[in-house]
């Protein structure tokens, strides 16, 4: 089902509109105050699985990460691209992209839609500019 | 006597105001844990708590869930 966010400023108008008319159209929508922050950690690794950035802890951030994504890889028949998995504690997000991974932990209830698109949106721009860096040599 | 038209106007606002606030109250108390694989080609599988990828998949983000810690102070 297509999520729809609608992003809430102080004097925001017609969001609530925007709510209902997503949701006439099938859609699950969600208001989202523009100072919410559910993002609690995450890690940014490279091809080899090292990590290249991490909000604590890079070696646990680098076993667990690669634990999770060894357990995805062996739940299907090829290689998993995104795994979202929501508990009572939080919820993980991990991305695959361009031979790069993101892994994020946020609160409950983060809109996966944007939290998957940001993580996208951040090893796209990694590899690009590994991918300019590689051309110049 | 016709009600004014803004007092009409914040009747439906707070009426949807109700009806937001109810829809987000009702989603967050069924919303049970999930575990979500998506693939290359748009596929996405489910896993359940109970089958032995699901546990396992599980046990791997509670690890990440603990590494992260609580939310950091704004």
């Amino acid at each position: 089902m297509l999520e729809v966010a609608v992003v809430r400023f102080p004097g925001s108008n017609c969001d609530l509109d925007a709510v209902h008319a997503a949701e006439a159209v099938g859609a699950h929508a969600y208001l989202v105050w523009h100072r919410d922050t559910d993002l609690r950690g995450a890690a940014i690794l490279g091809p080899g699985g090292e990590v290249l950035a991490a909000s604590s802890d890079p070696e646990r951030w680098r076993d667990d990460a690669a634990a999770l994504f060894e357990v995805a890889d062996r739940a299907g028949d090829e290689p998993v691209e995104q795994i979202h998995i929501g508990t009572e504690q939080g919820e993980v997000f991990a991305l695959r992209h361009a031979g790069l991974a993101a892994v994020a932990v946020t609160e409950r209830f983060a809109l996966a839609s944007l939290t998957f698109f940001d993580m996208r949106s951040l090893l796209r721009e990694l590899a690009a500019g590994d991918d300019s860096k590689a051309g110049e040599e | 006597m016709t009600p004014k038209p803004h007092r009409v106007l914040l009747d439906r606002v707070s009426g949807y105001a109700d009806e937001a606030a109810g829809y987000m109250r009702r989603r967050r108390a069924a919303r049970k844990p999930f575990a979500r694989l998506y693939y290359g080609d748009g596929r996405a599988e489910d896993h359940a708590v109970d089958s032995r990828a699901g546990g396992e998949l599980f046990v791997a983000a509670g690890r990440l869930i603990e590494v992260a810690g609580k939310r950091p102070k704004q």
